[in-house]
């Protein structure tokens, strides 16, 4: 993902700063050029990118700051800080209870691989033993269902969908009713691609959320998306209450820095990631351990300790 | 945007000096309007490169010559060296009688059937009868979309409205199978029973997936269809070039031609999901130097357009 492949660039842009013997305003905004230009070639958003370069440089008064050890230590940790911000809301990330429904609706862009990571997702949890289904609230796209019920049965996982019915509405409430009353503790509801430029599909997905009032709203996100995440990805929080964000397709060259700014405009955590097409290239993603990871790594330490 | 750059110079020539503040703006605004970072450079490099020692007119701004210079580099990249032109190829075949075949490749999601099956809409409302040939035999109900779109476009254009002739076909051996072989039997199955035009779907892959790649690239090998589609979604980021570069570097690598297949079009899709930030369409096309044929702008049957590179650079530079 973008910050650990950035690892090494920043690490570098950093050392320019070790081995600059004064560290002045031309230091500075050499090293943060360094770091912008690796954030934008990852897809980072444009905004966030400034944002960063600009609360890096307001932590630095170079009128009124001594020592250069004390400006080192000072840009690079502002550096981390941002870097920081990028992946983490500073929310913590929405958890199942166990012995009760928990229903959970995948939202997202056509494409996005919301009906793969349903059945990875379910199948995460069945895994762990927990009881498990899925419900195909896709109405629209040719095959849908039939997608849906191919991964289900492979996975040997429950599922609920309609060949006739054409309101997702029904779908979703009938299937989440039927499964409630069954006791399942995991309820995953899958719903059609859409786009914030059309309204209906938007009042439509609304609509399903405000039927089945999930527990847990899933924004999934393509690590290939470029500088359009953003005000997609808050047109769907602003509609619908996202708490979570997946990112999938990390198994291709891309970085992942665009869908990062789902983060940002959804202020949800990123929860887990799909690397692969298969069930289980899927893997929890925790904030915390991947950030001191990425402080940990080799010599960064060593420089911030200094 | 620019107007901070409105200071009149008079005239005089032009060094890299002084266009290089402004084209950093410029560079900076492509990228914000999602063309990828190293096709903005190498774009901005080429500007300056040009306008290096040129004199500037009396009465222009720095910034407006740049603007202009930029505008025209970038209508060139979009404007093709060479037309795609499907309805008149496929005539010519059919008088050969001989199927035309088209295939679409790209990574996974980006809308190859659907846009596919659009191409199929335009088609039949030219009179041509096509076969689908369902040659992603990996994702789950990839075979069951395509079942269904040909039921759709069937009921749309009903034989009855064709005197008597059903005017798409899909051609299908389930999961799992070798997709080049299901292509190969398609194309004979359509030469035999005169369907005009054959519509190879493939499975999504990742650019970097070494086995799959090869079998792409075998499956344009050996079945060498009149047309290899790229299609690409609109939303695609940096990662444009990468995909590209790739998919033509696979198609070349194995195929053992000195003249290999390689992408001859792209379909540009999602368009309706971008706003104004239409870079991916300038990517696309400086890697390749290849047409954007069709652009994607919806999820149903009509919702497929020519490029418009007029519009798309005056988003760009908006
Ligand atoms: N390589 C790779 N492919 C993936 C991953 N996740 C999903 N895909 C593929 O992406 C494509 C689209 O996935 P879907 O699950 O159908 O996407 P969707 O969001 O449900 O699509 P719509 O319902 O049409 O909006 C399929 O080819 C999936 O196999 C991933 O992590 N890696
Ligand atoms: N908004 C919009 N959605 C599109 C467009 N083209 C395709 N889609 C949607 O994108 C999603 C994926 O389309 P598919 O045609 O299944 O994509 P694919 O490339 O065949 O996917 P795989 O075979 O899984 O790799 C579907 O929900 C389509 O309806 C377009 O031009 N605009
Ligand atoms: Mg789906
Ligand atoms: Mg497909």
């Amino acid at each position: 993902m973008v910050l650990a492949d950035l690892g090494r660039k920043i690490t570098t842009a950093l050392r320019s700063l070790s081995n600059a013997t004064i560290i002045n305003e031309e230091v500075l905004n050499g090293m943060l050029k360094e770091i912008c230009s690796a954030l934008l070639e990852a897809d980072v958003n444009v905004r966030l990118v400034k944002q960063l370069r600009e609360n890096v440089r307001s932590v630095i008064d170079f009128d009124e700051m001594a020592g250069g050890l004390n400006k080192r230590r000072m840009i690079q940790s502002a550096v981390y800080k941002e870097l920081v911000k990028l992946v983490d809301p500073g929310v913590k990330a929405w958890q199942p209870t166990k012995g009760r429904n928990n229903v959970i609706m995948f939202v997202g862009l056509q494409g996005s691989g919301k009906t793969t990571t349903c059945t990875k997702l379910a199948y995460y949890y069945q895994k762990k033993g927990w009881k498990t289904c899925l419900i195909c609230a896709d109405t629209f796209r040719a095959g849908a269902f039939d997608q849906l019920k191919q991964n289900a049965t492979k996975a040997r996982i429950p599922f609920y969908g309609s060949y006739t019915e054409i309101d997702p509405v029904e779908i979703a409430k009938d299937g989440v009713d039927k499964f409630k009353s069954e006791n399942f503790e995991i309820i995953i509801v899958d719903t059609s691609g859409r786009h914030k430029q059309e309204d209906s599909l938007f009042e439509e997905m609304l609509q399903v959320h405000n039927t089945i009032t999930p527990d847990n709203v899933i924004f999934v996100m393509d690590a290939s998306i470029g500088q359009a995440c953003e005000a997609q990805a808050k047109a769907f929080k602003d509609k619908v209450d996202v708490a979570s964000v997946i990112i999938t397709k990390l198994d291709s060259h891309a970085k992942g820095g665009g869908a990062l700014s789902a983060v940002a405009a959804t202020k949800s955590p990123v929860i887990f990631i799909g690397t692969g097409e298969h069930i289980d290239d899927f893997e929890p993603f925790k904030v915390q351990p991947f950030v001191s990871k990425l402080l940990g790594m080799g010599d960064i330490e060593g420089l911030i300790d200094k | 945007m620019f107007s901070m750059f409105k200071n009149l110079v008079g005239s005089k020539m032009l060094t890299q000096e002084d266009v290089a503040p402004v084209l950093d703006k410029f560079r900076e605004h492509l990228v914000s309007k999602n063309v990828a970072a190293e096709i903005a450079q190498k774009l901005c490099e080429s500007v300056s490169a040009k306008l290096e020692g040129k004199v500037l007119g009396t009465f222009s701004t720095i910034s407006a010559t740049v603007k202009t210079a930029l505008n025209q580099s970038l209508i060139q990249i979009l404007s093709p060296k060479r037309r795609v032109d499907i309805l008149r190829d496929a005539m010519e075949c059919k008088q050969q009688r001989r199927p035309y075949c088209i295939t679409f490749c790209g990574v996974n999601g980006v809308g190859k059937s659907t846009n596919l099956a659009k191409i199929c809409f335009w088609l039949i409302e030219n009179g041509f009868r096509v076969l689908i040939a369902a040659c992603d035999t990996f994702r789950a109900g990839a075979v069951e979309q395509l079942r269904t779109h040909t039921r759709k476009l069937n009921a749309l254009h009903p034989a009855e409205k064709h005197g008597g002739q059903q005017m798409v076909q899909l051609y299908e051996k389930g999961y799992g199978k070798d997709a080049a072989g299901i292509a190969m039997e398609a194309i004979n199955f359509a030469r035999d029973c005169h369907i005009d035009i054959v519509l190879v779907d493939t499975a999504g892959r990742m650019q970097d997936n070494e086995p799959l790649m090869r079998a792409l690239s075998k499956l344009i090998k050996v079945n060498q269809p009149d047309l290899v589609l790229f299609v690409g979604e609109a939303l695609v980021g940096n990662e444009a070039v990468d995909q590209l570069t790739k998919f033509n570097q696979a198609l070349a690598d194995h195929s053992n031609m000195t003249n290999p297949r390689l992408i001859d079009g792209i379909i540009l899709t999602k368009f309706d999901t971008i706003d104004d930030k239409v870079g991916a369409a300038i990517s696309m096309t400086y890697i390749t130097g290849q047409p954007i044929v069709f652009v994607g702008t919806g999820q149903t049957y009509t919702d497929l357009r020519n490029l418009n590179a007029k519009a798309i650079v005056h988003a760009l530079l908006k």
